[in-house]
């Protein structure tokens, strides 16, 4: 039975990756395969579509391997203006993935909690916002911040805030306050923090476009890259907690339920790690462990799609068991994470010290 | 020929239903008559089901009857209380004694999976002290069994029936996790809460065996609410879908609408098997043991009627308490209305639970009582508002118009086991032309003291929940123990530890009627626990040669 219920969810979840991956490479003029797979996986453009450098090679680069030379993968260059916008666009696209979960989630949730407070709205409209502005800038090959999405990103992440006080006060009034049966089934106590992941997600996206001549990027007034590996590892950590109480509740009834709650901590762990140990320019455990990462949280989508069957009717009841079942769009947070992740490495590898 | 599972049997021709698929089958072993086979086994139920399954996993060959249908819930079962009550024992039985006992819904069960296949799903496990009640709390009898054997094997039954339950148990010595989740509490559960902390007693969610994730081809409860009037989804586990398939899947046999009427002696005074009618005729089962498992009213009924030469005062009967010391448990309730919709027939009934006073023992009574939420359904609640007020017309029309708004608790509180209540044969004949039981119950001053203090107690506890025009319902019971005891010495029981008739080394009993005493908590999951236990043990005597 277990086989067969991995194996189904398995099936399923490769079916709706590659179906995610079709649309996240969609938008260009139809591409070589190699190079939109590339592109799909966070990878550095190949040579011969690589934008004008700025600075040439530096001394000390290390050579190619094999394997890096057939990817295309270049030999670490110096940061500059295209590197930079490369960067954001990707942040743009992780913090648009987790605003676009977080949109469908909260939809579903609140929808399901039938907006008992209006407030219930918000999440709605700021993810919306948050979906469009990573949209503009995902398709902004402009340097330099910009306002509006400056601003809706910072709205996103004082909503999360604001979002898991209004979750813990529904928590406290219930019986029994800071229990178990509470974190289960009240408002989920993680949730808001996805939208304030996706705004902080996007504001490191403005801060890493913002382009000072001579400046390395900064946020926070830290280094970019190793700030966006902290922010990315500690948001994956925050999503496992989320994952782990949900899958808890569920028993782990399904072996493939452990998944969320053993890969992406060690992608945290090696971001962790990508932040504060010492500049390196080849980390390609930390890169394919974080692209695992982010196929994970498309299978995981196939997984609850398999969970949403496995309720009474399934999906022949799909009104009530979308809403009863595991939540479909929850999983592709650890995508819009580990996308991060990989535009963190990117940043570290056009210059180690970013 | 009707393929109505109610007149014809379905377990035959080497198959039986699959309960998960509609329409389906699963192939079943099957034995003739003349087989002598190892244990013939009166009852599918909670005993009898659980029994068939460990004794079949142990590679013994087993025939399990049962008087009922054969249902497959996922199309025979509808959101209907008048169809449902199908499920019930409804045959004739004569009730007397000082507060004789309303039988059929809460106490009985006809079907292959017993009463399970209707129970509240409430799994709770025996307070420790109670299985040496005499020696540690002064009332009642001792136990032949320790508490920490029966804790592994509440274990084993928590697992097989994937039970949903708190994180931690507030009361009693640490338990194992329940294997799967509490489900989330309904307006009633946390209408018990509030007054639970409004009172300063705990409350939890109560461990229930209703699905709170998927298992296998079930699926997780929906909370629709008829559980009381079995299960259409099977996210219930009851023996109908846990114990029973699994007996199947192991060699057992089930036959359905089978009604055993006489345990046969030989000689020796050996049982050498059983007198059943099925299919319009009387046959015979061999058998090289037999497992009387059919409740604390048929169990008796049966030992008593199996009477003969040699055993005139029927089988098992030495120490002449067959059919002696039926209890049953208390199941008084207070009612109130809140402001707010409860919709309390929505999800399980009983989803939050103090055993408070189960482990409080300063009382000016003997014995314990939980208490639980409440979910009755529209006709059930017609009838309590008929019985209790009177109501009827357009007063029972205006009353029901707040249906949506009814709120309360209920308890389930240990009675004292009493000799003048019981189960005799009376004069009159069933449709089998049997002798149909005679079932006395009355009440004593300490469990007319335990009603007073919990009622009283609810009270307060509704009242601190917000809720208004409290009343009280006095009169009704629940489930049956007894009948057939368990103990040390065969002067003072029926059977030993192991559920083995003191007298006829191959006659046992294995369901709620070897309780000596009864505890304030659902039986359900200790008769599982004592079938695990008994199918262990008799492994364990088959091994050494002691069977």
């Amino acid at each position: 039975m277990t086989t067969k219920q991995a194996g189904m969810g398995l099936l399923g979840s490769l079916a709706v990756g590659v179906l995610g991956a079709a649309l996240l490479g969609r938008g260009r003029a139809a591409p070589p395969v190699r190079q939109r797979l590339l592109d799909i996986l966070a990878l550095p453009p190949p040579v011969a579509r690589q934008v004008k450098r700025l600075h040439a090679p530096r001394l000390g680069d290390t050579p190619r391997g094999p394997l890096q030379r057939w990817l295309g993968i270049p030999p670490s260059p110096a940061i500059g203006r295209a590197a930079r916008v490369r960067a954001a666009r990707r942040l743009n696209r992780s913090a648009g993935l987790l605003a676009g979960s977080v949109l469908l989630d909260s939809a579903l949730e609140h929808y399901r909690g039938s907006f008992r407070n209006p407030a219930m709205y918000t999440p709605l409209g700021v993810s919306a916002l948050s979906l469009a502005a990573s949209l503009h800038g995902k398709g902004d090959r402009h340097s330099g911040r910009h306002p509006f999405r400056s601003a809706i990103y910072a709205a996103a992440a004082v909503t999360g805030i604001l979002g898991t006080g209004f979750h813990l006060y529904n928590i406290m009034r219930r019986p029994g306050g800071f229990a178990w049966q509470n974190l289960f089934y009240g408002a989920p106590l993680g949730a808001p923090m996805a939208i304030s992941l996706a705004g902080l997600m996007g504001s490191a996206a403005e801060h890493v476009r913002d382009d000072r001549p001579g400046m390395a990027p900064r946020i926070f007034g830290l280094p970019a890259g190793r700030m966006l590996a902290a922010m990315s590892g500690a948001g994956i950590l925050g999503t496992v907690g989320e994952a782990g109480l949900l899958h808890f509740r569920g028993a782990y009834h399904n072996p493939a339920m452990f998944l969320p709650v053993t890969m992406p901590p060690a992608a945290s762990a090696l971001l962790l790690n990508t932040a504060l140990a010492p500049a390196r320019r080849n980390r390609w455990i930390t890169r394919w462990w974080l692209r695992l990462t982010a196929l994970l949280g498309f299978a995981g989508v196939g997984f609850h799609a398999y969970g949403v069957q496995r309720n009474m009717g399934g999906w022949r009841n799909w009104s009530q068991n979308l809403l009863n079942g595991p939540p479909l769009p929850a999983p592709p947070s650890f995508t819009g994470l580990a996308l991060a992740g990989l535009a963190a490495l990117d940043l570290l590898e056009d210059e180690p010290d970013a | 020929m009707s393929d109505d599972p109610r007149f014809t049997p379905r377990a035959k021709d080497g198959r039986a239903p699959d309960v998960f698929r509609p329409g389906a089958w699963v192939p079943m072993r099957q034995h003739s008559d003349d087989d002598e086979v190892d244990f013939v086994i009166v009852g599918s139920g909670a005993g009898g089901g659980t029994l068939a399954c460990k004794l079949a996993e142990h590679g013994f060959s087993v025939v399990a009857l049962d008087a009922g249908p054969y249902w497959r819930p996922l199309e025979d079962f509808a959101s209907d209380e008048a169809e449902q009550s199908k499920l019930y024992w409804t045959d004739d039985r004569i009730s007397t004694g000082e507060n004789p006992l309303q039988l059929g819904s809460n106490n009985s069960g006809k079907a292959v999976g017993g009463s399970t296949v209707h129970f509240a799903m409430v799994s709770l496990r025996f307070r420790p002290e109670w299985f040496k009640s005499r020696t540690m709390l002064g009332y009642g009898f001792d136990w032949p069994l320790d508490w920490r054997e029966m804790w592994h094997y509440y274990r084993e039954v928590e697992d097989a029936l994937k039970i949903a339950g708190p994180i931690t148990y507030p009361w009693g010595p640490p338990r194992p996790r329940y294997p799967y989740r509490a489900h989330p509490l309904n307006a009633a559960a946390m209408a018990l809460a509030r007054g639970c902390e409004a009172m300063g007693i705990s409350w939890t969610e109560t461990p229930i065996a209703t699905l709170s994730a998927p298992r296998g081809l079930a699926h997780p409860c929906v909370y629709r609410g008829f559980c009381v009037t079995g299960c259409s989804t099977n996210a219930k586990q009851s023996a109908l879908v846990t114990w029973i398939p699994r007996a199947i899947a192991a060699g057992a046999e089930i036959r359905d609408l089978a009604m055993v009427g006489r345990v046969e002696t030989g000689p020796d005074g050996l049982a050498t098997g059983v007198h059943y009618h099925r299919e319009g005729r009387w046959r015979f089962q061999k058998a090289r043991n037999v497992v009387v498992a059919g409740y604390a009213i048929e169990t008796p009924r049966l030992l008593l009627n199996s009477a003969n030469a040699r055993y005139p005062d029927g089988l098992a009967n030495s120490s002449g308490l067959v059919g002696k010391y039926l209890t049953v448990q208390a199941n008084q309730a207070a009612w109130g209305k809140t402001e707010a919709e409860v919709r309390s027939y929505k999800a399980p009934p009983s989803l939050a639970i103090t055993e408070h006073w189960n482990y409080d023992d300063d009382k000016d009574f003997f014995g314990g009582y939980c208490y639980m939420s409440q979910g009755p359904l529209p006709q059930l609640w017609a009838n309590t508002q008929l019985n209790a007020h009177g109501l009827w017309g357009e007063p029972l029309m205006s009353e029901m118009q707040d249906y949506n708004h009814q709120v309360g608790l209920k308890i389930v509180g240990e009675m004292m086991p009493q000799e003048r209540n019981g189960v005799t044969l009376a004069e009159d004949k069933d449709q089998y032309g049997l002798p149909i039981p005679r079932v006395s119950y009355s009440w004593c001053d300490n469990d007319k003291a335990l009603i007073a203090h919990s009622l009283g107690f609810m009270e307060k506890a509704l009242q601190a929940a917000g809720a208004k025009d409290i009343w009280r319902q006095e009169d009704d019971t629940c489930h049956l123990n007894g009948g057939a005891r368990m103990g040390d010495d065969p002067r003072s029981s029926v059977v030993d530890a192991d559920c083995r008739s003191w007298d006829i080394r191959n006659l046992w009993i294995c369901d709620g009627s070897v309780f000596p005493t009864v505890g304030g908590v659902n039986p359900s999951l200790t008769i599982q626990a004592i079938a695990c236990r008994t199918g262990d043990r008799i492994r364990q005597m088959a091994a050494s040669g002691a069977l």
